[in-house]
C-alpha cells in the first residue's frame, strides 16, 4: 500500500541527514506502529510522506491517490474562526463539494465521532479530546484508504484516551484502513498493530528492527494486555529499544517500561 | 448587562458629577480665573452654541472627512503593502527599512512636508493620517503573516487544500485579527493625523478652530473643542469595538 525506498532526508544543504537509507512497507489493510528515540525522525517519515517535507533522495509511493491519505497530526490545532461543523467540510469543499452538501456530511461525520449537535460552536468551546474528535471526524471525512497518525493521542488522559482509541479502532475495522502511526507508548504499540517498527537512533536514522504481532484482530484492547504473546513481545521490544538507545547514548527513552 | 456593570457606571457616573460640581464651584466662587479655567457650564454653552448656530459643521465634515479617508487608505495599503512583503521577500528588503524608519520618528513631524507638498486643502490631513496609520498597519499584517500558525498551514494543505484555500482560510482570517487587534489605536492616529494637520495650517476641520482658538487666547472654545474631539473619537472606538467584537467573536471574551 505504502512503499519507502532508501529514503533520505536532510534539513537543508550539506546538513547531516536526519533520515538516511529507510525502507519500509505498508501491506493493505495492515497496522504498523512506528516507535523509536525521541528525536530520531518519527514526525520528519510522516511529514515525508504526505509531501510537506521534501525528501533530499528515495522514494515514496502510494497504491491509492494521495487524496486517500489523511493525517492525523499530534496537536489538536483547527482554524480557530471556523465553526466545528466548517472545520470539518473544508477538507470535502477543497474537493469540490458545494458548500450546503459539504456541510451536511460534516454534520453526519461530526455524528460519527459522537460530537452531534457541536456543530456550531468554535473550536475554543471544545475540550481537549472534543477537538482531538474533530480533528477525527476531519481525516474521516476525506474517506481515506491510509491513515497516518503523529503521537494521536499523547496528550489525552487516560480515560479520554481509552475512548478515543477504542472508537478509533472500530472506525479501522469497519473501513479496513491501512494504518501507519508514530507512538511512545510501548503497550499501545503492541495492542493495536499488526506490526511494530523500531527506528535507529538519529541522525542518519533508518529501520532497526520489525516485530510481528502474533494476535488476530479485532482485539479486545484491555484483554489482551494479559496474553503471554503480548507481555512476551513487550520484553523483546523493550530490551531491543534499550540496545538501541543504550546506556551509552545521551538520548533517554520517551518510552514508557511495561509493568512487569 | 450585569448589576455590577450598572453599579460601576454609576459610581463613574457619581464621581465624574462630583468634579464637575467642584470646579463649576470653584469657578463661580472666584478661586480659579475663568479666563483660563472657565467653569463647566461656559464650555457647555459654547458646545451647544456651535452646533444650534450651525457654525462647527463644516468643521466637523473637514475634520471627520480627513480621518476617514486616511484611516481607510492607511489600512487598505498598510495591509496591501504588508502583504506583499510577507510574500516577496525582496520587496521587504526594501519596504522594511523605509517602513522601520517612519515607525522610529514621530511622523507627525512630516506635517509642514505635506503642506508644502499638498497645500493647505485637505489633501495634506489626509496625507498625515494615511503615514501614521499606514505604517502602524503594514507591522500588523507584515509580522502577523509572517508568523501565521504553521500547523494551520500544514493542517490544510493535508486537507487537501492549495493557495487560493491557504488564503481564504488561514492567511485572510489571521490578517483580519491582527488588523481589528489595532483597529483602535488606528483610530485615534487618524485623529491626530487630521487634527494636527490642520493645525500646522489649513482653513477647515477642529484642528484649524482650535489654532485659531489658542491664538486670541479662548480657553473655553479650547476645552469645548478639546472635548469634542474626545466624544467623537471615544465614539469612533465604540464603534471600532463593535466591528472587532464581531469579526473576532470566535475568540470570545
Ligand atoms: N524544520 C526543521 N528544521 C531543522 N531540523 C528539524 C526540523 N524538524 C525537525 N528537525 C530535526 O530533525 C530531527 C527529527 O525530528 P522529529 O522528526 O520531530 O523527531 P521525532 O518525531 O522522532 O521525535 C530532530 O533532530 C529535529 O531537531
Ligand atoms: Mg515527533
Amino acid at each position: 500500500m505504502l512503499h519507502i525506498r532508501e529514503l533520505s532526508l536532510a534539513f537543508g544543504k550539506g546538513a547531516v541527514p536526519v533520515l538516511e537509507g529507510l525502507s519500509l512497507d505498508l501491506q493493505a489493510g495492515e497496522f504498523m506502529s512506528l516507535i523509536g528515540p525521541s528525536g530520531c525522525g518519527k514526525s520528519t517519515l510522516l511529514r515525508a510522506i504526505t509531501g510537506l517535507q521534501k525528501p533530499s533522495a528515495g522514494a515514496v509511493s502510494l497504491d491509492v491517490s494521495p487524496d486517500e491519505v489523511a493525517f492525523l497530526f499530534q496537536d489538536d490545532a483547527l482554524l480557530p474562526w471556523r465553526s466545528v461543523r466548517d472545520n470539518v467540510a473544508l477538507g470535502l469543499r477543497n474537493r469540490g463539494t458545494r458548500k450546503a452538501q459539504a456541510r451536511r456530511e460534516a454534520d453526519g461525520w461530526l455524528a460519527a465521532v459522537g460530537l452531534e449537535g457541536y456543530g456550531d460552536r468554535w473550536p475554543r468551546q471544545l475540550s481537549g479530546g472534543q477537538r482531538k474528535r474533530v480533528a477525527i471526524a476531519q481525516c474521516l471525512a476525506l474517506r481515506p484508504r491510509v491513515l497516518l497518525m503523529d503521537e494521536p493521542f499523547a496528550s489525552l488522559d487516560a480515560i479520554v484516551r481509552h475512548y478515543l482509541t477504542e472508537d478509533l479502532m472500530s472506525w479501522v475495522e469497519r473501513e479496513n484502513l491501512t494504518v501507519l502511526m508514530v507512538t511512545h507508548d510501548l503497550e499501545e504499540a503492541i495492542a493495536l498493530s499488526d506490526r511494530v517498527l523500531l527506528m535507529g537512533n538519529g541522525p542518519r536514522a533508518r529501520i532497526k528492527g520489525h516485530f510481528q504481532v502474533p494476535l488476530s484482530r479485532p482485539r479486545d484492547l484491555v484483554g489482551v494486555r494479559t496474553e503471554p504473546a503480548f507481555r512476551d513481545l513487550a520484553r523483546d521490544l523493550w530490551s531491543a529499544l534499550s540496545e538501541e538507545v543504550g546506556p551509552m547514548s545521551s538520548t533517554r527513552p520517551d518510552l514508557k517500561v511495561v509493568n512487569e | 448587562m450585569s448589576m455590577k456593570w450598572l453599579g460601576v457606571y454609576a459610581r463613574r457616573a457619581l464621581a465624574l458629577a462630583v468634579v464637575l460640581a467642584i470646579w463649576e464651584s470653584l469657578a463661580a466662587n472666584g478661586y480659579v480665573d475663568p479666563f483660563y479655567m472657565p467653569p463647566p457650564s461656559a464650555i457647555g454653552a459654547i458646545v451647544v452654541d456651535q452646533f444650534a448656530s450651525g457654525d462647527i459643521w463644516p468643521h466637523l465634515q473637514a475634520t471627520f472627512g480627513a480621518a476617514l479617508l486616511g484611516l481607510a487608505l492607511g489600512i487598505l495599503f498598510g495591509i496591501f503593502l504588508g502583504f506583499v512583503a510577507a510574500l516577496i521577500p525582496y520587496l521587504a528588503e526594501l519596504l522594511e527599512p523605509v517602513m522601520a524608519m517612519l515607525n522610529a520618528i514621530p511622523r507627525v513631524i512630516l506635517a509642514p512636508l505635506f503642506i508644502i507638498w499638498l497645500g493647505i486643502g485637505i489633501g495634506s490631513k489626509v496625507a498625515l493620517s494615511f503615514i501614521l496609520v499606514v505604517v502602524l498597519t503594514f507591522f500588523a499584517v507584515y509580522n502577523g503573516i509572517r508568523d501565521v500558525d504553521q500547523r494551520l498551514v500544514e493542517r490544510v494543505r493535508t486537507l487537501g487544500g492549495g493557495r487560493l484555500v491557504l488564503v481564504r482560510e488561514v492567511y485572510i482570517p489571521s490578517v483580519v485579527a491582527w488588523v481589528m487587534g489595532n483597529l483602535k489605536v488606528a483610530v485615534g492616529f487618524a485623529f491626530t493625523g487630521a487634527v494636527v494637520g490642520e493645525f500646522v495650517a489649513a482653513s477647515r476641520g477642529l484642528g484649524y478652530l482650535l489654532s485659531y482658538a489658542q491664538s486670541t487666547y479662548n480657553a473655553s472654545l479650547t476645552m469645548a473643542l478639546i472635548f469634542l474631539v474626545m466624544v467623537f473619537v471615544l465614539f469612533l472606538f465604540t464603534l471600532a469595538g463593535m466591528l472587532e467584537r464581531y469579526l473576532l467573536r470566535w475568540k470570545g471574551s
